[in-house]
């Protein structure tokens, strides 16, 4: 007994020094460097630069902030979000085609994606409940999956099934949509209902505003029966499951949610942009948003409000200059476009590497201590025994 | 116990086990292969294609085999093996080397890139146990996203791989037209009517294939195979189970290099940038079709996974395009491989670590 | 008890979305509008088109046609009101009229014959359809620019 549970502890190896030197503020630290680096040599002007990043705040945000539910709820990051996107895009393409244009089309947009979502986010988190421990791979699968649903609805069943009647955005072939939708009449409609103009700086007040109405939402749903259960089930699925809560239906719901609200940022972000490219402008939004979450500094189990609009600022910063930047260096345009895919990825596979040695670091001192409990108790016993 | 077990019970266990999406993707290809003659598809091109492009592709879906076995799950990582290889490629063009030799040396280049490749990749899994599956993914994508970067950077000069106008930076694809095209499936090909079959290629995936069989038998491979099923009990009997682990990781890299040369020489290109991508995704569905799982897959598996997800990339776009004049087959080849990979996903494993 | 209040409250819930939507298609509906300002002829009447028409709509100048001129204007729900400065000949003293119309909600792009118009005839008279001929274009000029990476492998 006593040679097994040395054998035990030598076995287990001490944590290693990777996460150590890792730390979470390091991944913004770093952009800040970046960005501080690339600005100067991207030689762009100040009041561009705010431009965009505002505009970019105003265009992400909301799609940004549907990633902290599931992160709340011990899901890591929801690459499902992508269907929500899709759901949002349909809505779109539908409400294009029946020319209901400005606010009250965004309206009815997301209005048909709510359905939708809720359906595909109940989907993705049955499937996710069968796959627990890998559940990023997997939603990261799921997305790849429903787009192949995705396609088939938009460029078999649009036109041919679901009724499509204008030309211009039909393919020639009579049936599946364009590759690009034109929101025109739609275009920053949200934007310009409430927009202020500070020193050649345009702010979209009402998006904005949106984005904080979600910001308060999530702050006070936390501290909801159902935000509080999500939290449980985050920190130990056994123990919430020993505490009574329905640990499926809670993981189920948190996708649902936050499905719904990425199909309702996609329309948010769509309208910015004022097109839609129909089979792609969905395909990289997750990749996006997690890296700009990540870059705020989140980590795959613990995320807040506050990474979410660092991360865009600081994500989009590196976005806009790195490629003037590289351009200048190199004298080649293509190397700044590569470094920011680089760049992204990289930061994806630092924080997922932090989370991981983390957690099994967590896990190997966890299960130290219980054996060291273990073999009090046992050396207790014994002694009890022998008495 | 298994005594007690009926006949309709073992039928119903295996048919479980076989699951059903497999059951409805052999049922599409068999379905596919009913209806080719009726449709006015020619059959024997059809094979023809199906084993030629079996011939690409099996190296890469061997490269899932031994991570799978040493528990690492699969391979998602595989384009940091394939890019080994474009390094191979490149620099044996680079090198000046033409005809079967540069395919040689191509093989001899990639090698050391991918032992050392595989040995930080694998230094990595082993930090991150249990997570290895999205980590392989996003280690592929950053891996990809920086060679991006080196192509264009890296001092290449061989005017057949450059930029003919800047005179730097390689192209997208690079033609292998006087170098490695058809290297191994030019030996001893075999045309009967329309089929033609690439024997060469398919000697030397047979030859790897029962390497690696042959590996998984000796003691190191049966270590593999324990470390795989029950890390704690290998531990235990005295494996050590990271250098086990490192040492699969390795090997799938390297077979992942060599898979990416041996699918060039049959193409006739090279393809650079973004294009090694998702390669990883129709290997891994491939071998699930074949009847793997996460942590469970043999040569058995490969080699019908192979023929079964070719089979189905080359038969639908065809049989479609007679039947119905609609080319649906690339989304029906998204369905059904990413549903496959889901559904492997979802199966509950003995050892999930 | 408590499953039935929910029920009603979710079907109450339900209602007010789906009528926010049926809302939605009636305020949101766009159309294109189309004034000419030609010379048109109704029941073997014809109606001399204006020297000069200036148009305003939402308080923005949207056209100013001279005779046989053609201008247009995108609307959003079912009522357009616009504002006409008609000069009738040359040299003459211009004059304002506010017309409000409801539109046909099955027509995406009117055309609207001012002098028709002016001249009081019924809504068929002076309104008819517009139908865009579908310009063919090719499907690689499609291709635009986006926020995202302009390069992507395929699955």
């Amino acid at each position: 007994m006593k040679a097994g549970s040395n054998k035990y502890t030598t076995s287990e190896k001490k944590p290693t020094a990777i996460g150590m030197i890792l730390r979470q503020a390091s991944v913004p630290l770093m952009f800040i460097i970046i960005c501080a680096f690339c600005i100067p040599i991207a030689g762009l002007s100040p009041s561009y630069l705010a431009n965009e990043i505002v505009t970019r705040m105003g265009r992400n945000s909301f799609l940004i902030l549907s990633l902290l539910i599931p992160i709340m709820a011990g899901m890591g990051l929801n690459f499902g979000m992508t269907l929500g996107a899709m759901a949002g895009e349909i809505g779109l393409i539908l409400v294009s085609d029946w020319q209901i244009v400005g606010i009250p089309g965004m309206v009815l947009a997301a209005i048909i994606s709510i359905p939708i979502s809720i359906l595909l986010g109940i989907f993705c988190g049955k499937i996710l409940n069968k796959a627990k421990g890998r559940e990023m791979i997997t939603s990261y699968i799921m997305s790849f999956f429903i787009n192949g649903i995705y396609q088939l609805v938009v460029l078999y069943l649009m036109g041919s099934v679901i009724p499509i009647k204008h030309s211009s955005i039909k393919l020639p072939r009579g049936y599946g949509i364009r590759n690009t939708v034109s929101l025109l009449r739609m275009r920053q409609k949200l934007d310009n209902l409430i927009a202020i103009n500070v020193s050649g700086i345009k702010i979209p007040v009402m998006t904005f505003i949106i984005i904080g109405i979600l910001c308060l939402f999530i702050i006070w749903f936390r501290k909801t029966k159902l935000g509080q259960d999500m939290r449980a089930v985050g920190q130990d699925m056994e123990v919430a499951r020993d505490a009574g809560i329905d640990v499926e239906r809670t993981r189920i719901i948190s996708i649902v949610m936050s499905t719904v609200l990425a199909g309702i940022g996609m329309i948010i972000y769509l309208q910015n942009m004022g097109n839609i490219a129909t089979y792609s402008s969905h395909s990289q939004i997750g990749m996006f948003c997690i890296a700009a979450l990540l870059v705020g500094g989140a980590s795959v189990d613990r995320a807040s409000i506050g990474n979410v609009f660092l991360g865009v600022i600081l994500f989009h910063t590196m976005f806009i200059v790195a490629p003037r930047a590289g351009a200048y260096i190199t004298g080649d345009s293509m190397i700044g476009e590569y470094f920011r895919v680089f760049v992204s990825y990289a930061v994806i596979t630092v924080a997922l590497v932090m989370y991981e040695t983390n957690k099994r670091r967590a896990k190997s001192e966890s299960s130290r201590e219980l054996r060291a409990q273990q073999d009090a108790d046992e050396a207790r016993a014994a002694g009890k025994g022998n008495v | 116990m298994t005594e007690t077990k009926t006949f309709k019970d073992r039928v119903a266990a295996s048919l479980k086990n076989f699951g059903l999406p497999r059951l409805i993707i052999t049922g599409f290809l068999v379905l596919l292969l009913i209806l080719a003659p009726f449709v006015g598809a020619d059959l024997p091109t059809q094979i023809s294609n199906i084993i030629n492009r079996f011939s690409w592709n099996g190296i890469l879906v061997l490269a899932m085999v031994p991570m799978v076995h040493s528990g690492c799950g699969l391979n998602f990582g595989l384009p940091l093996g394939i890019i080994s290889g474009l390094l191979g490629a490149t620099l044996s063009i680079e090198f000046g080397f033409t005809g079967r030799l540069s395919f040689l040396m191509a093989i001899l280049i990639a090698t050391p890139f991918a032992l050392v490749f595989g040995t930080l990749y694998g230094w990595l899994l082993n930090k991150i146990k249990g997570g290895e599956m999205m980590i392989a993914t996003y280690v592929g994508f950053s891996s990809v996203s920086l060679m991006c970067m080196m192509w264009l950077l890296l001092p290449y000069h061989s005017p057949n791989m450059v930029w003919g106008l800047a005179g730097k930076g390689l192209r997208t694809t690079i033609s292998l037209e006087g170098y490695y095209n058809q290297a191994l499936a030019g030996i001893g090909q075999i045309n009967i009517g329309n089929i033609s079959i690439p024997t060469g290629t398919l000697l030397f995936f047979a030859l790897l294939a029962f390497g690696i069989w042959a590996f998984l038998h000796t003691k190191t491979g049966t270590a593999m195979t324990a470390v795989g099923s029950n890390p704690v009990f290998a531990r235990a009997a005295g494996i050590n189970v990271d250098k086990i682990r490192m040492l699969s990781v390795v090997m799938s890299t390297w077979l992942a290099a060599i898979g990416i040369l041996v699918y060039e020489q049959g193409f006739g290109f090279i393809q650079l940038y973004m294009a090694p991508f998702y390669m990883a995704l129709p290997a891994v569905s491939a071998i699930l079709i074949g009847g793997a799982s996460v942590n469970k897959a043999t040569i058995m598996n490969v080699i019908i996974g192979t023929i079964l997800f070719q089979g189905i990339v080359t038969m639908t776009p065809t049989v479609m395009n007679n039947m119905i004049h609609m080319d649906m087959s690339e989304v029906i080849r998204i369905i059904a491989s990413m549903g496959m990979i889901l559904f492997a996903l979802t199966r509950k494993t003995e050892a999930s670590r | 008890m408590r499953s039935k209040r929910q029920l009603l409250f979710r079907a109450g819930a339900l209602l007010i979305v789906l009528a926010i939507a049926a809302c939605m298609f009636v305020i949101g509906r766009g159309h294109t509008v189309y004034f000419d300002n030609k010379t048109a002829e109704y029941n073997g009447q014809e109606y001399e088109a204006f020297h000069k028409v200036v148009v305003t709509v939402d308080g923005e100048q949207v056209a100013k046609l001279g005779k046989r001129d053609r201008g247009m204007a995108d609307t959003m729900g079912q009522n357009f009101v616009m504002t006409l400065e008609i000069t009738d000949e040359k040299g003459s003293q211009p004059h304002s009229h506010k017309v409000s119309m409801p539109l046909p909600y099955s027509m995406d792009g009117i055309i609207i014959n001012i002098p028709e118009l002016m001249a009081g005839l019924p809504a068929e008279a002076y309104m008819s359809e517009f139908i865009i001929t579908p310009v063919e274009e090719s499907e690689s000029s499609d291709e635009l620019e986006t926020d995202e990476f302009g390069i992507g492998g395929d699955v």
